[in-house]
């Protein structure tokens, strides 16, 4: 499976500011002044020594993730990151078939759902984009995001729904997918992707209170041996505790579960709006010392998800 | 987890003995909060036989240090970390908020100052 992260801020879409920008720019210029910088042909080389928080941002985009499975699209989520996919994808080449496509929402708060009114393959009424939903009335939440009194177009006749139950277990093609509820204000569901003996679990949107063994056990048995869980890491520990049941996670209790369900990659996603680059890389950073500490002969490995970033499971 | 109190001038001294992680945070808890219960605001935890700490213990300490501090005027101070284990307390933050001493007799202290 083919994994591309589209959006992976939570709560807000969080472009990065002017200022943010030119404290990057100052930082490479100081750092190409040490560095004795002489001639244009060293600014490749150069630019691949910077720190990440210099070079690249994470983005600021809320929550989407596009998975290619097999012939099968999948999109986690429709939140603002679903815009550029959308345009990316009728770019493609599909031979003449109209565009199908899978959209699989964990739940309708805005940052999940804000994108799809602007998701271009929709307004292709030969498309089919499917939204599965396991909470209540899937259709009639997407729908009257497009009311007028929100927004000027109606939801176009590409959307279809299928309404699912709450641990779901189907199948797209050969694709078998399970869901599982998750600990979040008005609800959230994770999903899991199977595919040629390949799991991908995705478990956005949710709060973790309770972190002995036998609270956490329904969560581990989903994540088990998951080549790879996208994980709400969205607080550092310390303000996931001061924003109790805001109903999200942070990334010790995620190295944590993922060490407990012998989960091969742990993807930290949904990060903070308020969070900037340089914070993300450090909480980052910390992360991979905990990992080192708690369990420096596990295999896990822990990676920081950032708009563009893709990877193959 | 082998968990263990002393009680003396009013401030509870318990001492754990263990890897403080998913699997033990639920006794600490349970443990802590009897004492609570029994009307103690005020503890030093010694972490001298603890050679982990995973973020199920971190909570638990949170959590307490916070609804002390809040609720009864208490507080839920640490002694005698492990060095892997002082270093996830600075990396995850905690050393910052909660009242770290490298031993017992200054944290005991500490509680004689303030009072």
């Amino acid at each position: 499976m083919k994994v591309r992260f589209w959006g992976v801020r939570g709560s807000v879409a969080s472009p990065m500011t002017n200022a943010e920008l030119a404290v990057k720019i100052e930082t490479a210029l100081q750092l190409a002044v040490k560095a004795g910088l002489k001639a244009e042909t060293e600014i490749p080389a150069f630019m691949k020594s910077l720190p990440c928080y210099v070079r690249e941002t994470v983005g600021g985009n809320t929550a989407c993730v596009e998975i290619q499975a097999g012939d099968k699209l999948l999109i986690l989520d429709g939140g603002t990151g679903i815009r550029m996919l959308g345009l990316d994808m009728i770019r493609r080449d599909y031979g003449g078939k109209p565009i199908e496509a899978h959209i699989l929402l964990t739940h309708t708060h805005w940052d999940h759902i804000s994108g799809l009114p602007f998701f271009v393959p929709g307004f292709n009424p030969k498309n089919k984009l499917t939204i599965y939903g396991a909470f209540s009335n899937l259709e009639a939440r997407i729908r009257n995001q497009q009311k007028f009194e929100y927004f000027p177009v109606p939801l176009p006749a590409a959307f279809h729904f299928v309404q699912l139950k709450e641990n779901s277990v189907f199948q797209i093609g050969d694709v078998q997918i399970e869901t599982l509820p998750l600990n979040h204000p008005g609800g959230s569901h994770s999903y899991r992707m199977t595919h040629q003996n390949k799991s991908i679990v995705y478990a956005t949107d949710s709060e973790y209170k309770d972190l002995s063994n036998h609270s956490l056990r329904p969560f581990i048995r989903f994540f088990q041996d998951a080549d790879m869980l996208i994980f709400d890491a969205q607080f550092t520990l310390l303000e996931n505790i001061e924003k109790e049941d805001w109903g999200h996670s942070n990334v010790f209790c995620g190295i944590d579960m993922a060490i407990e369900a012998g989960v091969k990659k742990l993807m930290l996603i949904h990060h903070d709006p308020a969070y900037n680059d340089q914070k993300l890389y450090k909480i980052f950073q910390d992360a991979s010392e905990y990992l080192e500490i708690y369990a420096p002969d596990r295999n896990l490995e822990i990676c920081l998800a950032s708009e563009g970033l893709t990877l193959t499971v | 987890m082998n968990i263990t109190e002393e009680m003396k001038d009013n401030i509870s001294r318990i001492y754990l003995e263990g890897r403080f992680d998913a699997n033990t945070c639920a006794d600490v808890e349970k443990f802590i909060r009897e004492k609570v219960e029994e009307g103690k605001y005020r503890f030093v935890i010694n972490m001298e036989k603890v050679p982990f700490i995973a973020s199920a213990g971190l909570r638990v300490i949170l959590v307490f240090a916070k609804e002390l501090r809040q609720k009864f005027k208490g507080d839920l101070l640490i002694s005698n970390l492990q060095s892997s284990v002082e270093r996830v307390f600075e990396i995850s933050g905690l050393k910052n908020v909660l009242k770290i001493y490298d031993n017992m007799e200054n944290a005991l202290q500490s509680f004689k100052i303030e009072n």
